[in-house]
């Protein structure tokens, strides 16, 4: 894998980036908008994942003990974000964060 | 015995204080009257024995005084330091002008009450007359400039007050903001004569003259003499000049004459008081202390002739005309108190005091006298009145004494003193020729004083009953009223002989002769030239007959309405349109340059301060728009401000490193 060239793995974790920065920006649901997180934030760990093998040693290992670690992070940053969804259905009725304006003047 | 001046003004204040404070609440209104008399009376005995205890002792100078304000000795413009201090000087002036102003004001407060008592807002008004008699007798106390600045313009503005004692009627309302306005020209004027005399005596003379004395008028026991200093002569010329200026302000010298005539709008005894012995007296009394103690230059003497002179003559042609009785004698008032300039600006400060003097009681007495006509027939017009001699016997006797003494006709007392400041001015003639024209204008002027006294009172008494049938059936004041009339008669009668006393001609001596540096002219007591004096007689004899042929018995002397005077008439009555000169310069000059202000103030000023605001508004209300409440557009500022900090950190600061040469 070490032979195939870095480019081509930032390239596929920015493009993961920005689908989900997309998803986060153009959605109103608020279901899709965690996924859209989920998508950037796996974006994010891959970057661990490559860069740790590509530098060689111990680096690889490094690089997936905190993606392990940062995909623990993620379910529990679901969690809460699903909380948030339920006490806003509560709430509000709906999971449209278009209705959640209540903090603007 | 001196020590205790202070207790002059001290009695009317506290008087000024118990019935301005208590006046509204006691229910009976005379009392505070009574009280304001009692404190007047007492103000009274002191200020007469202090007069009495100088004429005793002449020439004594006693000043008593606390240090206000101290300047150490540093190095500047003020080398030796100063001090300014307050105090009180009583010195032969000072005592003349004392007697003057507590008798008159004692009788003045006495006869209110009688003339008063009608009147609505009785406590304002004693306690403005009580304040207005101690800031009187403040200033005539006062041994220093500065202190005699305050006290003048707390004279300044009590008679504001009392001139628009009315100030429900508009005419006094204005009558008494044009005397304010009007003597405030003069006031500034004083003000920087007083900086100029200040600055000239620090810079010159002993000890840094008068800059290591503060203002003070005295050297200790003797007067501080400023022409004995020097300096510079320019200086001294425009200051002399600044102090004119006050004195024309305060004492209704042409140009600045138009507030008197209209000051009538106040009671009556109030004209008596502004007209006698205080407010016009104290421009006198300021060019006469300056004159003793600082000295005029020769350009200024002129000035003060020429002023004075012309103002004699020019006041007394108005008053020929006047139907209102009020008004005549007003006019009468700036003619007499032209005599005292002229006199003072020929160099005899004292001959023109002694006028002052005389002329505070015939004046007070010819005053109170038309408000006793006034108060019995309700009004002023003298073309109304007529025949009031019979029910109004002591009024019509006292206002032909005070007559008499106005046209200067002996042994009255204005003959004595107005005899001597023509002699005075006579002597000076020949060595100053320029001097003649303003001579002759104020002896033409003994002929139409004695013509327009008599006219208005041939108007007034003589004839068989009042021309206007309607007025109320005349009658005299009561005792309150009448007397003050007597006594004042009988000092219109007596104080010009006074000067044969030689304890009272030392009053008048004793400045001059210890001011010996200051012009160096012996006084002029008792006329020298008796042919001078015949032909004042003889021009006052003849002003009288004139007024008797034209008005005596009742007769109405029609030729001036129907005739090619009228033109003339409409210029006197209408004042020289000095008046109407002077509205027009405040309505055009003064208001346009209040628009220009007002532009300024409104549109670049506040302009200014209202555009930042507006801008602010403007740019908050677009920044407020931001904020939606929408969480993706939070996240797409943030995403915004990530790509921003991108840009800067990767592409701007690089390039402006690379700019600076590599940092």
């Amino acid at each position: 894998m070490t032979d195939l060239p870095v480019v081509g793995f930032v390239a596929l974790s920015a493009a993961l980036f920005a689908i989900g920065l997309f998803g986060i920006l153009t959605r109103r649901n608020f279901i899709l908008i965690l996924i859209a997180i989920e998508i950037a934030m796996n974006a994010a760990i891959l970057n661990f994942v490559y860069f740790g093998a590509f530098s060689g040693g111990t680096g690889g290992l490094t690089g997936q003990a905190i993606a392990v670690v940062l995909i623990g992070f993620a379910a529990t940053e679901v969690a809460v974000g699903l909380a948030i969804v339920l006490a806003l259905n509560r709430l509000k009725g709906t999971i449209n964060v278009a209705q959640a304006t209540d903090l603007k003047l | 015995m001196y020590g205790w001046a202070f207790l002059v003004p001290l009695f009317s204040v506290l008087a000024f204080a118990i019935v301005g404070l208590a006046g509204t609440r006691v229910r009976r209104l005379e009392w505070g009257g009574w009280v304001a008399v009692a404190f007047s009376g007492a103000a009274m005995v002191v200020g007469v024995l202090i007069g009495v205890g100088e004429m005793v002792n002449p020439g004594t100078y006693t000043d008593v005084r606390y240090t206000w304000l101290h300047v150490a000795p540093a190095p500047g413009p003020f080398p030796n330091g100063f001090s300014l201090v307050v105090g009180t000087l009583v010195d032969p002036i000072s005592a003349l002008m004392l007697i003057v102003v507590t008798v008159v004001g004692f009788l003045v407060m006495l006869y209110s009450i009688g003339y008063m008592h009608q009147d609505r807002g009785l406590p304002r008004y004693y306690a403005e007359l009580s304040l207005f008699l101690a800031a009187m007798s403040g200033l005539v106390l006062s041994d220093n400039l500065l202190e005699f600045f305050l006290f003048w313009e707390l004279v300044g503005v009590c008679s504001y007050f009392l001139i628009g004692f009315y100030y429900e009627k508009p005419s006094a309302a204005s009558a008494a903001k044009e005397a304010f306005i009007v003597t405030r020209v003069g006031d500034i004027m004083f003000l920087l004569g007083i900086f100029l005399y200040f600055y000239n005596y620090s810079q010159v003379g002993p000890g840094g003259g008068w800059a290591a004395s503060g203002f003070l008028f005295t050297n200790g026991s003797a007067p501080f003499l400023g022409a004995a200093l020097g300096g510079n002569s320019t200086l001294l010329t425009v200051a002399g000049i600044m102090i004119l200026g006050g004195a024309a302000g305060k004492s209704a010298q042409f140009p600045l004459h138009v507030w008197l005539p209209d000051a009538m709008e106040g009671p009556t005894t109030v004209s008596a008081l502004i007209h006698a012995a205080t407010m016009v007296a104290a421009g006198v009394y300021l060019l006469a202390v300056t004159s003793l103690f600082l000295g005029f230059t020769s350009t200024d003497q002129l000035a003060i002739v020429g002023i004075g002179g012309f103002t004699a003559f020019f006041a007394a042609t108005m008053a020929v005309v006047h139907p209102d009785i009020k008004r005549v004698i007003a006019y009468s008032t700036i003619s007499q108190l032209g005599y005292m300039v002229m006199a003072v600006g020929a160099g005899f400060a004292m001959v023109g005091l002694f006028h002052l003097f005389t002329h505070a009681f015939f004046k007070a007495l010819l005053f109170l006298a038309a408000g006793s006509v006034i108060h019995a027939v309700g009004t002023q017009d003298l073309f109304k009145m007529g025949g009031l001699r019979k029910p109004m016997r002591l009024t019509a006797i006292a206002f032909a004494v005070g007559g008499l003494a106005l046209a200067g006709i002996p042994p009255f007392a204005g003959f004595w003193s107005k005899d001597d400041i023509l002699a005075a001015v006579y002597s000076q003639v020949g060595s100053h020729p320029a001097y003649w024209p303003f001579f002759l204008l104020a002896f033409a002027a003994v002929f139409l004083t004695a013509y327009y006294i008599f006219r208005a009172w041939f108007l007034a008494f003589s004839g068989e009953h009042p021309r206007d049938p309607g007025l109320p059936h005349a009658h005299e004041g009561p005792w309150v009223m009448q007397v003050p009339l007597v006594l004042l008669s009988a000092l219109a009668i007596g104080a010009g002989l006074l000067v044969f006393i030689p304890g009272f001609q030392s009053l008048l001596t004793a400045p001059t002769l210890l001011g010996a540096g200051v012009g160096g002219i012996p006084p002029v007591y008792g006329t020298t030239d008796l042919l001078l004096s015949a032909a004042s007689v003889a021009l006052g004899v003849g002003g009288i007959g004139l007024a008797w042929l034209l008005w005596g018995n009742g007769r109405v002397y029609v030729l001036a309405e129907t005739s090619a005077a009228q033109p003339m008439r409409r210029l006197l009555l209408n004042r020289y349109y000095f008046k109407i000169g002077y509205d027009w310069i405040g309505a055009k000059g003064v208001y346009s340059v209040a628009r220009a202000a007002d532009f300024v103030d409104r549109f670049v000023i506040d302009g200014t301060v209202h555009g930042f605001e507006r801008a602010f508004a403007i740019v908050s209300d677009r920044l407020r728009r931001i904020q939606s409440g929408l969480v993706s557009d939070y996240a797409a500022y943030v995403v915004a401000g990530l790509i921003a900090l991108f840009v800067i950190l990767l592409i701007v600061a690089p390039y402006v490193v690379s700019k600076l040469g590599g940092g």
